[in-house]
């Protein structure tokens, strides 16, 4: 018991960071979405509900988050197995493959996904000179380039999960599985696959919460066209100066983050209970 | 005593290990490996770390590939044939139990890879468990298994799907002694009802002598000896066999005179006599094993100052003391108090139980 009391004050300078910095305002500004004239009110958020267009940016939002954590497992997977096989050298140059793009700024890797994308981009005019399209095709400032775009950005937060839980996993499984008659395919989807879901779900609880709260990649990527929840946010604030509104939206994004939080927890602590 | 060496010619190989070769990065484990196991024949592969015999053990289950050699089973070659086609079971020394599976799910897994219809498995399932004294725990979580009931569950989970051959990688090592020693007896005569043909990887020399019908000592990616264990234990062909099967006393010397089938051989502790034809001047290994010496004297006979007398209950132990790599060791039935440390003894024991080895230099 005693032990614990002094582990926490070790930890007590870290909280008082994080409550000072981090959760007094969040509180503010979650109450300051539930009032109105400093009465006790649900209208802003029966306004932004009612409003199609908001509407219409939340479902967006999650879709593009939704789609993002789709097209990140789906290219990390095998980079995972890849990674959980390799050794020396080659693992080195995968885990610096992972890890460098991450100290490049967002702004710069979403300013190179729009020089690719743009109309004269370098994908047109490959696509173009190989005969593919007649006539350049509108690439940037569409959901599909954002989405692509930032499961670029994310990627290493959806391999390295899936890679550390691969990692760890007993090389004798697959070669037991093998000997008890099972080919390949029926390995994986009876091993190595459930053996891995606990990685899979920390790498689309990180990419999905990522995705679902970005900013700058759609900025620059879709522009003004079609807003996601952050990017309202920033307007409801900067320009809009409709700060009720701004405090609504980021308390509907908090409350995104929570569940998916609380989700993958629980679905983690359910999948390793059998474990 | 049923003979079975592994030359007799009317006993047709089940398992026919040929010309097999392996290297890992360049430095070869084996070349030229022949190893031949009759149908119903529990083995033993036993050796010290890194002489092979996993390795072994692995390109006869396929999970490695050999890069020379063929494997033939029941006359078939299955050198090219992948570990799931094989239908040769391995259990493993941590038994590779699947973790997110229950005790049954375990035992079904290789059934349901085998696309069993469902209606046979849980019967099959049942029996399996039954067999190894496990069905009270069919829905268990695997982890929350001990030792001894993991290595039953690895066991029913191997023999569920009939498998042509048995391999077993060191699947005792996990457990402690005495559970050692009852699960050692459960498996053979388990095995033993089957029919079932067996392969144990070892290190433990009591192990494979108490599990085999004949055990092959690898050392350094060879067969040494391939026989049975009284004939090994008797009849040891390398000193490194008879080092790594059993205790004996240990002594280097140099042939001195021969006298037709009899040499006269010099060592720190005096003049041996042992059979033998090795020419004089040859740097020899002697060595007795501990029963067949008795203190007094013999038709060897040496001096030897006691280190200690150790009551091991049944025997007694009497070590001597040595300033080189010489290992003076006798037994004796029964408790002996009246022997201790610093005494001089002799030790005597009879020519034909001399064994001789040259020494490799």
């Amino acid at each position: 018991m005693r032990r614990l009391e002094h582990i926490g004050l070790l930890a007590l300078p870290g909280l008082t960071f994080l409550a000072v910095i981090f959760a007094l305002p969040l509180l503010m500004l979650l109450l300051k979405s539930f009032q109105i004239d400093g009465q006790f009110s649900l209208e802003e958020y029966r306004l932004f509900f009612s409003d199609d267009y908001n509407m219409s940016v939340l479902w967006r939002t999650l879709r593009v988050a939704a789609l993002t954590t789709l097209l990140a497992l789906l290219i990390a997977y095998p980079t995972a197995i890849a990674m959980s096989r390799a050794n020396g050298i080659w693992l080195s140059i995968f885990l610096v493959a992972m890890v460098l793009p991450m100290s490049v700024g967002v702004v710069v890797k979403a300013f190179a996904w729009s020089i690719i994308f743009r109309t004269r981009g370098v994908l047109n005019d490959m696509l173009m000179s190989l005969g593919v399209i007649d006539a350049p095709i509108r690439m940037l400032f569409t959901e599909t380039a954002l989405i692509i775009g930032a499961a670029n950005v994310f990627l290493p937060f959806m391999v390295l999960p899936i890679y550390a839980v691969l990692r760890q996993m007993d090389s004798r499984l697959p070669e037991a599985a093998a000997s008890l008659g099972a080919a390949p395919v029926f390995r994986f989807f009876n091993v190595t696959l459930p053996l891995s879901l606990p990685g899979v779900v920390a790498g689309c609880a990180f990419v999905f919460s990522l995705a679902v709260s970005m900013y700058v990649i759609p900025s620059l990527i879709v522009g003004e066209r079609q807003q996601t929840l952050s990017m309202l946010t920033a307007r409801s604030f900067l320009y809009l100066r409709n700060e009720a509104l701004g405090a609504t939206i980021s308390s509907i994004l908090l409350i995104i983050a929570i569940s998916v939080v609380l989700g993958s927890s629980w679905l983690a602590n359910r999948l390793g209970a059998r474990q | 005593m049923q003979s079975s060496a592994g030359t007799e010619p009317d006993k047709r190989a089940y398992l026919d290990v040929v010309g097999v070769g392996k290297a890992f990065k360049g430095t070869s484990v084996m070349s030229d490996m022949d190893f031949r196991v009759a149908r119903g024949e529990l083995v033993s592969l036993l050796g010290p770390s890194g002489c092979g015999k996993t390795t072994l053990l692995r390109i006869i289950a396929g999970l490695t590939s050999a890069d020379a050699g063929d494997i033939l089973l029941d006359g078939r070659a299955i050198t090219r044939v992948p570990a799931h086609r094989r239908n040769i079971s391995v259990v493993f020394q941590s038994y590779a139990l699947f973790p997110h599976l229950t005790v049954a799910e375990n035992v079904a897994f290789g059934l349901r890879a085998r696309s069993v219809p469902k209606s046979e498995i849980a019967p099959k399932v049942n029996e399996a468990l039954q067999l190894v004294r496990m069905r009270d725990f069919a829905d268990r979580p695997v982890s929350a298994l001990s030792g001894g009931q993991q290595q039953r569950v690895a066991v029913a989970r191997a023999l569920v799907v009939d498998p042509v051959l048995l391999l077993l990688d060191e699947p005792f090592s996990a457990l402690d002694r005495k559970l050692r020693e009852t699960m050692q007896v459960e498996l053979k005569s388990l095995l033993r009802d089957r029919d079932m043909t067996a392969i144990f990887v070892t290190h433990d020399q009591e192990e494979a002598m108490g599990v085999s019908d004949r055990i092959a000592v690898m050392n350094a990616g060879k067969i040494e000896q391939f026989a049975t264990p009284s004939e090994l234990y008797a009849r040891p062909k390398s000193a490194f066999v008879m080092d790594f099967v059993g205790l004996s006393t240990r002594l280097r010397g140099q042939v001195q005179k021969t006298d037709g089938s009899v040499m006269q051989i010099e060592t720190a502790n005096g003049l041996v006599l042992a059979k033998g034809a090795l020419g004089v001047g040859s740097d020899v290994t002697v060595g007795v094993r501990p029963e067949l010496i008795s203190p007094g004297a013999g038709e060897n006979t040496i001096s030897v100052t006691l280190a200690d007398a150790m009551v091991l209950g049944a025997k007694t132990q009497l070590h001597g003391m040595s300033h080189t790599d010489d290992r003076l060791l006798c037994e004796v039935p029964g408790i002996q108090t009246a022997l201790t440390r610093g005494q001089d003894v002799t030790f005597g024991w009879s020519v034909k139980d001399t064994l001789v080895y040259e020494a490799h230099r």
